[in-house]
């Protein structure tokens, strides 16, 4: 699995906020952009994800698997999420929430699956709990979960950390990343915060003219 | 003892009208030679059947019709469009409603004139379609005059700034998991905000098993609905008949409790087969874009041809069928209204006075009771607002008897106080205590007393909720119709019970023309509001 | 407490009550009854869905503000009983003073208000108007459905049951009930009567029962339950065949006469009915209705009653709801209501008791919609016939 960009770049309101530039993020690679805030970093995964409301405006080629989504719905993608808030949804079960993004298929094997990715985060049994019950950490890996099993092609992560205390946030870089690489899932990271970039990964960095480049 | 700022006006001019108006008419229905007439009635049941039949069916309707718009046009630039609009429509009495729709779909109404310069008829078809045994005329008008009040309420909770951006990144979250527009509403947003719409469903609900204007005007009439059934025995002249009404109020309102709790038990009975529907996975459902657009086209021509008709009819006379223009216009109707001002000025003024009267309450409790007393207020409004009008107003009849308040002006400025300040406490109180306290911190420091503090920089905060409260408190103070009857005595007329004194004679023209002014003083208020809350720097 | 405070209110009533119920003996009362009524205020509740009824009320309260310093406030009432449950309510309340202080009433509400001592009296006859009122000509002016007015209500106007409709689509106008069955199975779904209590249809169900019934003395008396059934059967009868060629097919009805006005004007029905013999001409004039109008009464005759006002006992305004009472008797008064142009409502008054400078007030010409062959009015039946017939009716046609 790959995530390609072609000529990628982002204006605002017809001003350009990153100028075009090309990467392609392998089977199990986790990239990371850095930037400050205002830069258009969430912007830029908000269109690769596809939901990018005017007056931001993306333009270039989008490519899954060497396939073009660019103009695809979001939902017909593939592309999983996580943000700085868990996002649960608060009327559902922690199972139900896991259950919510799995493909559809015969209920036994859906509620398997879910028991075991519950196993994966650390809280087997817990399918019938509220979200509200859970501490921050459990919702992060639930979170993390819910994405996962719904077997995306390619991962876009903002600021997934920033929420966390920092001693939660150095087990959850850990964990996610571990999880990412074993699902051979290419990701991207969007985030101010050097420590988030995996040990070894790649970074980029956007400039203040909007120029991409290599840390 | 600051607290008695706010609860003690609170407690005598709005609560115990309340309570006491329930108490008495609790104790007049104490009479069981009353309650054996009742029911050896022989249209009780049927009655009974048309008015649980009439109020779920335009609850479901209602809340169906609201919830297709606005999955078809959340998130879209229509959004806002629809959001003016309903404002507007919200407020409008249901009977002036009512009366134009009826002249729109009757036999000889504008629609069968229409087919009949097409088809060549003379005569008025065989039309069954208002005031029909099965009450459908009297659904469609509910129906039409709830969806605008619902799609107002699902607006104003998705409007809220946390849960709209909440809402939001739910809905990215969702889409990345492979759901589509139409998915997403039916499987994260409506459940988030059904729960949220309980009490006012609960309103329209027993509004549409209680409504006694409209389904004069509309509804069936052998047998006509029971709160209709009711309101013909409270009227009559025979002592023993008044007392069969009085027990028919109580039992109209025990049944819609029961009616209620079945409802209740059997959603939490069978409410987990819905999990499915939630856990069944992704689904690519697109949003009903075009049938919503549709729709919300739909609704909008109609009220715009109701307005344009009742305008027409306040100008006509004689206008047989199948002319579809009148023959001559003439003024009488509207130099009538203007000539006699007495129903116009009371209902404006009562209005104005119980609109500031439950402002002024409404802002004291907050201001010195704590807000962990809120939900008794709550639970009151609720109470004032979900019992049927007919037992609530019933009783204050009785009270204000013994008090020497009927047939006075200020009597029914307290009939109206009862419903005009539920509805304002409950606008108010999220947006009034939710407003940041930090502020206050930050202009204390700045050396701002505290009255300074919330003529300057609170109240002007707040000028959104407080003029979108008055806006509503006009258009139900001006709708009221049977508290101002019963407590006036005929001696204060206000617009609605002169249309319907009125509609008693017949007299179109001066009906319609009513009908406007009172569908126009709620129109012209929400402009306002809207206007107003806009300026806000 | 409250019950001790309530009886004194009511011993008071009716100790204030006494002196008052005395006749006038002299002109000097009377005019004793005028200086007091000055200043004071009427309420007068009287049913308003008519708007030429509102404006002569409004033309009377002009009256008599310039002549006898009293304000007349019209109450507007869409139903009358509304009033004798206020009234009742009131007076157990002990409310004083009441709400209404003069009402325009006749029939079951009379006789309820009557029968309850709600009503404040006697006082009609002593009224110097009413010498003019035709007593003889019109028994109806002090039998109200079979109950004596006993002057506890003054006549105002004279009604009798008239039906109207286009005479450009009747070619023969039906000429009583049976004929009204045959005119209405050739046209069907184009006439109708309103729903029973509505007293227009109310007084339809009487008029069947007249010609259906034997013994039409048996109207006269009280009935009861148990003879009711068995005296009523071929009026149901005739009901029976009449209905399934109604309007809807006689499963719903109009909830008011006012409906079958509108339906008529509107062409959706062939005829309709009033109580008002000149309403028609009346709605000509006011063009609601087209010139080809017509008005007939069956020529053996329709039932026919009169209007009163009468006053409440808690009424505030005793001395000046009496002057009004006697002003609305007054030829001109009378007159100017009978005019078609304002009311067209027929006087109460007898011809023969004006002087020739009274009778100017009273202007007779043949309009467009007026009843061409007046046919004999026939009093309505003893009161408490009137809940039976209404139950029963329900019974029937109500579910």
């Amino acid at each position: 699995m790959s995530l390609s960009l072609h000529a990628v770049s982002l204006t605002l309101a017809g001003a350009p906020l990153i100028t075009a530039f090309d990467l392609v993020v392998e089977d199990g690679e986790v990239v990371t952009i850095m930037g400050p805030s205002g830069c258009g970093k969430s912007s830029l995964l908000a269109y690769i994800a596809g939901d990018l409301t005017p007056p931001l405006l993306g333009h270039g080629r989008i490519f899954l698997n060497e396939r073009d989504v660019t103009d695809m719905r979001p939902e017909q993608r593939k592309i999983g999420r996580l943000f700085q808030d868990d996002l649960l949804f608060p009327h559902l079960t922690v199972g139900q929430n896991i259950l919510f993004g799995m493909a559809r298929g015969s209920k036994d094997q859906r509620v398997e699956k879910m028991r075991l990715s519950l196993q994966q985060a650390e809280l087997g049994g817990w399918e019938d709990r509220m979200p509200s019950t859970l501490s921050g950490g459990q919702k992060a890996r639930v979170s993390l979960m819910r994405a996962l099993v719904a077997e995306p092609s390619c991962m876009l992560l903002d600021e997934p950390f920033n929420k966390l205390d920092e001693e939660l946030r150095t087990s959850m870089r850990a964990y996610v990343y571990s999880h990412l690489q074993s699902h051979g899932i290419p990701s991207l990271v969007v985030s101010h915060d050097k420590a988030d970039a995996p040990r070894g990964g790649r970074v980029l960095h956007i400039r203040k003219s909007g120029e991409i480049v290599h840390a | 003892m600051k607290w008695l700022g706010g609860a003690l006006p609170l407690s005598v001019f709005w609560l115990a009208p309340l309570l006491g108006g329930l108490a008495a008419v609790s104790f007049t229905a104490n009479d069981p030679a009353a309650w054996r007439a009742f029911f050896s009635h022989p249209q009780i049941w049927h009655g009974l059947a048309l008015s649980l039949a009439t109020g779920t069916m335009g609850l479901a309707l209602s809340v169906a019709i609201a919830l297709w718009i606005a999955a078809g046009l959340h998130g879209n630039m229509a959004w806002n469009k629809m959001q003016q609009l309903v404002g507007g429509f919200l407020s409008l009495p249901h009977l002036a409603f009512a009366v134009g729709f009826g002249f729109l779909i009757m036999p000889s109404g504008l629609i069968a004139r229409v087919i009949a310069l097409a088809l060549g008829w003379t005569t008025p078809p065989p039309w069954v379609t208002t005031q029909d045994p099965y009450g459908f005329a009297l659904l469609a008008v509910l129906v039409l005059k709830e969806v605008p009040f619902i799609l107002w309420l699902i607006a104003g909770h998705m409007q809220r700034p946390e849960f709209s951006s909440l809402l939001n990144e739910q809905a990215r979250v969702a889409r990345s998991l492979g759901h589509g527009d139409g998915s997403i509403w039916l499987r994260v947003v409506l459940p988030q905000i059904l729960p949220r719409l309980l009490w006012p469903m609960v309103i329209v609900w027993v509004y549409g098993a209680s409504v006694v204007d409209m389904a004069l005007v509309t509804g069936p009439t052998q047998p006509p609905p029971l709160a209709v059934i009711i309101w013909g025995d409270l009227n009559n002249a025979q002592q023993a008949l008044n007392a069969r009404g009085a027990a028919g109020a109580v039992f109209l309102t025990l049944m819609l409790v029961t009616a209620g709790l079945a409802f209740a038990s059997a959603w939490r009975l069978f409410a987990p087969l819905l999990d499915v529907f939630f856990t069944q996975g992704p689904s690519g459902a697109g949003a009903p874009r075009r049938f919503a657009f549709a729709l919300l086209v739909g609704f909008r021509s109609l009220y715009v041809a109701v307005f344009l008709l009742l305008f027409l009819l306040s100008l006509t006379g004689f206008w047989a069928f199948p002319a579809l223009l009148p023959p001559q216009m003439q003024f009488s109707a509207w130099s009538e209204l203007i000539e006699s001002p007495a129903p116009l000025l009371n209902s404006l003024s009562l209005a104005f006075v119980s609109v500031a009267v439950a402002l002024t309450f409404a802002i004291a409790w907050f201001e010195t009771v704590d807000e962990r007393f809120d939900i008794a207020v709550l639970a009151f409004s609720l109470a004032a607002l979900t019992l049927p009008a007919i037992l609530i107003a019933q009783g204050q009849y009785f009270l204000f008897l013994h008090l020497m308040l009927n047939g006075s002006w200020f009597g029914v400025l307290l009939g109206h106080l009862t419903p005009v300040f539920a509805y304002v406490f409950i606008v108010l109180q999220g947006p009034y205590r939710a407003f940041d306290p930090r502020y206050r911190s930050v202009s204390y420091g700045l050396n701002t007393d505290a009255l300074r503090f919330w003529a300057a920089i609170k109240v002007p905060l707040l000028k959104p909720p407080l003029l979108t409260a008055a806006a509503v408190g006009i258009g139900v103070s001006i709708a009221q119709y049977i508290p101002s009857q019963l407590i006036g005595s005929g001696r204060v007329s206000t617009l609605t019970t002169e249309a319907v004194t009125l509609a008693s004679g017949g007299n179109r023209a001066l009906l319609a023309a009513f009908s406007l002014v009172l569908m126009a003083i709620p129109l012209l208020a929400f402009t306002l509001a809207t206007r107003f809350a806009r300026n806000t720097p | 407490m409250k019950v001790t405070r309530r009886q004194l209110l009511r011993t008071t009533l009716a100790a204030g009550l006494l002196p008052v119920t005395s006749q006038f003996s002299s002109a000097a009362d009377w005019a004793a009854l005028e200086s007091e009524a000055k200043g004071q205020t009427v309420y007068f509740n009287a049913w308003a869905g008519s708007e030429p009824i509102n404006a002569y009320i409004a033309w009377a309260g002009e009256m008599l503000k310039a002549v006898y310093d009293i304000t007349l406030i019209h109450a507007k009432i869409a139903d009358t009983a509304e009033v004798v449950r206020r009234v009742r309510d009131e007076v157990k309340a002990g409310t004083v003073p009441g709400s209404a202080d003069l009402v325009w009433i006749n029939g079951e509400n009379f006789r309820a208000m009557k029968q309850d001592k709600l009503l404040f009296g006697p006082f009609a006859q002593s009224l110097p108007n009413f010498k003019y009122v035709d007593t003889e000509g019109k028994p109806t002016t002090l039998v109200d459905f079979a109950e004596p007015t006993e002057g506890y209500e003054s006549p105002w106007g004279m009604a009798q049951l008239t039906f109207f409709g286009d005479g450009s689509k009747i070619v023969q106008s039906p000429d009583n009930m049976a004929e009204l069955v045959s005119f209405a199975t050739s046209n069907p779904g184009r006439v109708t009567y309103p729903a029973p209590p509505d007293f227009h249809g109310t007084t339809f169900v009487k008029q069947a029962l007249l010609e259906t019934i034997g013994d039409r003395a048996q109207l006269s008396r009280p009935v009861t339950k148990d003879t009711f059934q068995a005296i009523t059967a071929s009026m149901f009868e005739l009901l029976d065949r009449m209905h399934p060629h109604l309007w809807r097919e006689g499963k719903q009805f109009p909830q008011r006469q006012a409906q079958l006005k509108q339906m008529l004007a509107d062409g959706e029905l062939l005829m309709a009915l009033t109580f008002n013999p000149n309403e028609a001409a009346n709605l000509v004039a006011g063009k609601a209705l087209p010139f080809s109008t017509i008005s007939w009464q069956f020529s053996g005759g329709t039932i026919g009653n009169t209007h009163f006002v009468a006053v409440p006992i808690n009424a505030k305004a005793r001395a000046a709801a009496q002057v009004t009472a006697n002003f609305l008797l007054s030829p001109e008064a009378q007159g100017h209501k009978a005019n078609l142009a304002t009311w067209g409502d027929p006087t109460v008054l007898s011809m023969n008791k004006l002087s020739a400078e009274e009778a100017k007030f009273f202007a007779t010409s043949d309009v467009a919609g007026s009843v061409k062959k007046p046919s004999p009015a026939i009093p309505e039946p003893h009161g408490s016939w009137v809940p039976l017939i209404e139950a029963a009716w329900l019974e029937h046609y109500g579910a």
